[in-house]
């Protein structure tokens, strides 16, 4: 089997359809519309819900690769991406199902593959930097967020399933924290370039400002401080993230 | 009745069976979890998410097992040569049109063989002194039965035409002696009774095939506009016929087919066509168009946006050719 692949292999099925994230919100904005579904409505939700649906796939995907791609790593760490391959394709199954509940359906918006290109990382502990803490923790962000949306607007069935999937992701984190070290030990030059990678990765996903520290009413992506620190984000971590959210480029 | 003393199987014997069958589970484990991201279908891509982890945990069960037989914990063995090939030969297929033969080799062929392995060794495990080894082949073939059976059900559906069941036909038949002559995956022969039917299991533990299936097959008309519907229709005439000048009526200001796209357009007749794809992109709409004929077919995407005069395309590209008939 090619270990790893090229990214440009990823398979979707044709009702698909694969844009570069830039693009996207490029002719969003050229439209006067905001670059990132802000949940103001319910079209927005739909739209927010349908991403990160192609989120969980790409995830799925991502860490399908991770059990793939280093038949050389300790054996745990297969089990703990073998279990996230589990629980990301009942994630996928989940948004696919709270998609028809919204009134969508796979495929209405664009696909955006930036998730997937950082699962895609040479180095494994660079990918469970990147995505275990960089990208699961910006769904911790989503998540929490959402289900306080949900419950505002009295959506059971969204705040509960989403609930479930965020106490999930929770769970990657940890699991991303727990194998930066462990992957590293010994190492402070392959450390750093995780490190440097997942940082790279949250400037990114900061979306010029759409992820800021704030009420979950007033900013599009509230950063989720407490469910951070209960994923094992040092304090340090947290106050670093909320500072490079105040300095990143427009999208 | 007091159950027997007598056992078929040493303490080695029984740690090295484990790690024959931890060898093809971990590399089937692997390769589910690499195919997932080359396997364009939903309902493929969800039934080998869900069975990474049973796999794994498998493994994990076998490995955990071995230093109670006096071996070494999560090790790996071929049982011989012929298995290793074998295994290479299940691997093989990663193009994105092989789903069919993926799933083939590892839901016809593999998993059936190991439920087989599995009961057999049950049978002849000793009561009394294998029950860690008896109760971790219990539960495989329970969860091998629940990965047939859905497997069966994703390959009904996704490799129901003739020439599907004939490209699995022959991956079955290949593979089938490709695991003969490596005497099965512990070298020690064959069991005596692989095709023992499967039943359907109720579907409640989380790997319900015919669900993935209704997720994959859930969009059966596309929300498109009136208006949107006829401009679409009237593109795709136009390029079905390769009429330029009925196309460039569709193609707002500024925009042209290149001639890359053109060529490619250009390579093959086609005679009907289908939207396959359509998505929102703010008040705008990304249309993908599949252009069918007997040479093959090609799928064009188009972003059409609201204009005085009607819809127009305002960007369009052709993302490839498929020279197989649809």
């Amino acid at each position: 089997m090619d270990r790893p692949i090229a990214y440009d292999k990823l398979a979707r099925e044709d009702r698909f359809v694969r844009m570069r994230a830039r693009e996207v919100a490029e002719l969003k904005v050229s439209q006067g519309l905001p670059p990132f579904p802000d949940l103001a409505s319910a079209e927005s939700i739909k739209e927010r819900v349908h991403g990160i649906m192609v989120g969980e796939l790409q995830a799925m995907e991502g860490a399908g690769r991770s059990v793939c791609d280093f038949p050389d790593a300790p054996w745990e760490f297969t089990m703990d991406m073998a279990r996230q391959v589990w629980d990301e394709s009942r994630h996928v199954e989940i948004y696919l199902r709270l998609l028809d509940h919204l009134g969508g359906y796979a495929g209405e918006f664009p696909e955006t593959t930036i998730l997937w290109r950082c699962a895609c990382a040479e180095d494994a502990a660079a990918r469970v930097a990147g995505v275990n803490r960089g990208l699961e923790g910006l769904a911790c962000d989503v998540f929490n967020q959402l289900v306080h949306i949900a419950r505002k607007i009295g959506d059971p069935v969204l705040e509960r399933a989403v609930d479930f999937v965020l106490a999930d992701e929770i769970t990657h984190v940890r699991m991303g924290s727990k194998w930066l070290t462990k992957l590293t030990e010994g190492d402070a030059e392959r450390r750093r370039r995780a490190i440097e990678f997942q940082e790279n990765i949250d400037e990114r996903f900061n979306l010029g400002g759409v992820r800021r520290e704030g009420d979950h009413d007033a900013v599009s992506i509230s950063i989720a401080t407490d469910v951070r620190r209960l994923a094992g984000f040092t304090e340090e971590e947290i106050e670093r993230l909320i500072k490079t959210t105040q300095r990143s480029q427009v999208y | 009745m007091a159950q027997p003393l007598e056992g078929t199987f040493s303490a080695e014997h029984s740690a090295r069976l484990l790690r024959n069958y931890r060898y093809v589970v971990e590399r089937t484990m692997r390769a589910l979890g690499g195919w997932i991201a080359l396997t364009p279908e939903l309902s493929a891509k969800l039934l080998m998410g869900r069975h990474v982890w049973d796999l794994a945990q498998h493994c994990d069960a076998f490995g955990r097992r071995l230093p109670e037989l006096r071996a070494h914990a999560q090790e790996s063995e071929s049982a011989n040569p012929s298995i290793a090939t074998f295994m290479d030969a299940i691997e093989e297929p990663e193009a994105p049109d092989q789903t069919v033969e993926r799933l083939v080799g590892v839901y016809s062929v593999l998993k059936p063989h190991l439920r087989a392995t599995y009961r057999e060794h049950l049978a002849r495990a000793n009561p009394v002194y294998e029950p860690p080894t008896r109760r971790i082949l219990t539960r495989c073939i329970e969860d091998e039965t629940r990965h047939i059976v859905a497997g069966g059900e994703i390959l009904g559906h996704l490799g129901g035409t003739a020439a599907a069941k004939e490209r699995a036909r022959v991956h079955q038949a290949r593979l089938d002696g490709l695991l003969a002559a490596a005497g099965g995956v512990a070298g020690d022969g064959m069991p005596s009774s692989p095709l023992t039917p499967v039943e359907p299991l109720p579907a409640d533990l989380s790997d319900d095939a015919r669900e993935f299936i209704r997720l994959e097959t859930a969009t059966g008309t596309w929300p498109v506009p009136a208006g949107l519907r006829d401009a679409l229709s009237g593109f795709a005439a136009a390029l079905v016929a390769r009429d330029s000048k009925a196309l460039s009526h569709w193609l707002a200001p500024g925009v042209a087919i290149g001639d890359v796209a053109w060529e490619t357009l250009c390579a093959a007749d086609y005679a009907g066509h289908k939207v396959v794809a359509f998505a929102r992109l703010g008040h705008q709409h990304l249309v993908k168009t599949r252009l069918d004929g007997s040479a093959g077919s090609v799928v064009v995407l188009t972003r059409w946006t609201s204009a005085a005069d009607g819809w127009r395309v305002a960007a369009l590209d052709v993302l490839g050719r498929d020279p197989r008939p649809a």
